[in-house]
């Protein structure tokens, strides 16, 4: 109970007088299991994530597939001079900001607000059926949600002009107009994911211990007072953990779905920066300049994470490292 | 008359029926300990006094008013639970004051009462920290200061102490003792633990199987045993039970066991019972050990001698059934090891129905 300091006993360290490399030896030898277990994602980490970094060179380099990765010439900082002074480079990089942070700040809350939805249902067949229901979009291809989106805002048999024609509203072209892309996009991402990616907080919610809620009960709190003063602060390191995540992911702005979403008509408010590498790197064949653009994508988003765990760090003793 | 009573208390989950009509009345000021093994419906009672779980049938009044129907936070009972149930975002003060926010208290109450219990419970220093940061017994005042700031009419326990250690446990026994002298809040108190429930309680309640064995102050319980169930629980070691058979003997009646005959004091619930398979029940304490035969003694095989400073357990056999004798040690080990018999006062033995556990031995003096 007493804070008074005690001075810590003497403690002789230990000292292993053996050498590392037997030391390493022999833990492999009893560990070797473990690490068989770890082989297989350490490998394709290697493979698909490290060794391609070797190919990032060609971003300083005026790169040919001909001569090779290697033998291209060194150009130092061109291909960034040339992505910034690109008007449809700083169109993607600001699409990218703006999409991802009203993705961020709309879409972040819907999972957490439905987690605590379902938490309420007290009815257990009603819940799984719910649950089932918004988490079935997560299941199903991009490109058949691109479709049933596309159908359901199509001009002549859509459903939302259909409803829209009962109001005595023209039909809009919906896909091919500018101001409605970024709402589309970002209502149809949230209906794909928020259902799936409500299942971590549901876990966490249910990890909160069931007295807590029985003592508050006894206190006299209500249902509404629990769930804010309990569930939500019991699932903040969830919820924090998350959002390091989903910043550290901003700039990945759901590639596929825009693609299957954006038209040349739209470009102006759907072209992001991944779309806008596709086109120039594999459309047409602009590999380095494309690589320039990812490299610089890579950096933001490192930067972004960085900042977001350090100050979770602070302020909520909650980080992802 | 803030009382609590229970009237037929039935607790049904489905078709399982786990307490089985439960009649107590607990009186204004008083401290009851619920006791009994693990699994005989002590908590499920308590949370039904709380309004944790739904009462099955019966009535449950507390401060004269039936409260079936009532929600937990309009009972006015504060419970305290094992793990202790503490919001580990808030700080001490914050889950002392947590019952007062939700009632939206003002704020200055809210200070005034979080700096009485803080006080009261030695908690001054550590109101900033958070539950991860403080000790077992620092936790467990925190949550008795939670129960306490409300100043409810009833205080409910659910083994409160039992995440402790030992030592820690006497002391917060101690504590909460105190507390109850101090507040003077009707309390009822769940716990498996006897000595708990011997040194705390103004009355003890023992439980068994969803029923009540019996209620008494502890004295009553430890030397008036109903049954051979209550003799084994209350009391450490328990009371030894030795299975024999009642014959009559020319004064009174004799038990024989083992091929050895031991007089019972001449109550008439035992003389009417000759030729009856009963349990003989010697407290550990009330056996006194012998070297050699003497008149009336018990003779039995020293297995193994316990000793525990000033005291000894002499765990011994009797027709190969065991039997404890605790006697004081006085440094003589020789003597102890020697022993091979005892003698006891018949008017402290217990005999009891070997079939319905029912005790047939009348009524001793509470001291
Ligand atoms: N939800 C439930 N459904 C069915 N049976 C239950 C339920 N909750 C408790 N029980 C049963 O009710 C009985 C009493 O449980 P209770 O928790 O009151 O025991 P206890 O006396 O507090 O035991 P312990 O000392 O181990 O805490 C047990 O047999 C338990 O299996
Ligand atoms: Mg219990």
């Amino acid at each position: 109970m007493s804070d008074a300091v005690t001075p810590k006993p003497a403690v002789t360290p230990y000292v292993n007088k053996r050498p590392v490399s037997q030391r390493i030896v022999d833990h492999l030898k009893r560990e070797w299991q473990i690490y068989l277990m770890l082989a297989p994602t350490v490998i394709w980490l290697l493979l698909f994530l490290y060794k391609p970094m070797y190919g990032l060179q060609i971003a300083f380099k005026d790169y040919s597939i001909f001569r090779g990765v290697a033998a291209s010439p060194w150009i130092g900082f061109e291909h960034f001079e040339t992505l910034f002074a690109s008007e449809q480079f700083l169109r993607a990089l600001k699409n990218t900001i703006y999409i991802s942070m009203m993705s961020l700040i709309i879409g972040f809350p819907v999972p957490i607000l439905l987690a605590l939805m379902f938490n309420e249902i007290l009815n257990q067949t009603f819940k799984k059926t719910a649950q089932t229901i918004v988490y079935l979009p997560h299941f199903i291809s991009s490109v058949i949600i691109a479709g049933i989106v596309i159908t359901a805002f199509s001009p002549s048999a859509g459903i939302v002009n259909t409803i829209l024609s009962w109001l005595d509203v023209d039909p809009i072209y919906f896909l091919t107009k500018p101001e409605w892309f970024r709402p589309i996009f970002i209502g149809t991402t949230i209906w794909q994911e928020a259902g799936f990616q409500s299942i971590v907080f549901i876990a966490a919610i249910s990890g909160v211990s069931p007295t807590l809620y029985e003592s508050a009960v006894v206190d006299g709190a209500s249902r509404w007072q629990m769930m804010w003063k309990i569930t939500v602060p019991s699932i903040m390191p969830t919820i924090i953990i998350m959002l390091i995540i989903r910043i550290g992911n901003m700039l990945e702005v759901s590639f596929e779905m825009i693609i299957l979403l954006y038209q040349p008509a739209t470009y102006e408010t759907a072209d992001v920066v991944n779309t806008f590498i596709y086109r120039q790197g594999l459309q047409s064949g602009q590999y380095d300049f494309a690589a320039a653009a990812g490299l610089f994508n890579a950096v933001i988003a490192f930067v972004l994470v960085m900042t977001a765990n350090s100050i979770s760090k602070r302020y909520s003793r909650t980080s992802l490292w | 008359m803030s009382g609590v009573k229970l009237e037929s208390i039935v607790k049904a989950y489905g078709a399982v029926q786990v307490v089985h009509g439960i009649d107590l009345e607990v009186k204004e000021k008083e401290f009851v300990v619920l006791v009994g093994p693990s699994g005989c419906g002590k908590s499920t009672t308590l949370r039904m006094v709380a309004g944790l779980e739904e009462i099955s049938d019966g009535t449950l009044t507390i401060d004269g008013k039936v409260v079936n129907r009532i929600a937990p936070k309009d009972r006015d009972v504060a419970m305290v639970f094992q793990n202790y149930a503490l919001y580990p975002h808030l700080d001490v003060a914050e889950n002392i004051a947590f019952g007062l926010r939700i009632r939206k208290e003002s704020k200055e109450n809210i200070e005034k009462a979080i700096k009485d219990v803080a006080g009261i419970l030695g908690l001054e220093n550590y109101l900033e920290r958070r539950p991860a940061d403080l000790s077992g017994g620092q936790r467990q005042r925190v949550a008795m200061g939670r129960a306490i700031v409300r100043r409810p009419k009833v205080f409910l326990f659910d083994e409160p102490l039992s995440n402790l250690d030992a030592k820690l446990r006497t002391q917060m026994r101690a504590e909460i003792k105190r507390l109850h002298q101090r507040l003077g809040v009707t309390s009822i108190y769940v716990t498996h633990d006897q000595v708990e429930a011997m040194t705390l309680a103004d009355r003890i309640v023992v439980m068994n199987d969803g029923r009540i064995e019996q209620v008494g102050s502890p004295m009553e319980l430890f030397l008036n045993p109903v049954n051979a169930f209550v003799a084994g629980f209350l009391g450490a070691p328990p009371m030894n039970q030795i299975q024999a058979v009642i014959s009559g003997g020319d004064a009174a009646p004799i038990a024989e066991f083992a091929g050895q005959q031991f007089t019972l004091p001449p109550l008439p619930g035992l003389q009417n019972a000759v030729g009856r398979k009963v349990i003989v029940g010697i407290r550990p304490e009330y056996a006194t050990p012998q070297t050699k035969a003497v008149e009336g003694s018990v003779s039995c095989t020293l297995e193994l001698v316990e000793t525990l400073g000033s005291e000894a357990l002499l765990h011994t056999t009797i027709g190969g059934e065991p039997f404890v004798i605790r006697t004081e040690t006085l440094g003589n080990m020789d003597q102890l090891n020697a022993v091979n018999g005892f003698t006891a006062d018949p008017a402290l033995v217990k005999v009891f129905d070997a079939e319905t556990g029912v005790a047939l031995s009348g009524q001793l003096r509470v001291a």
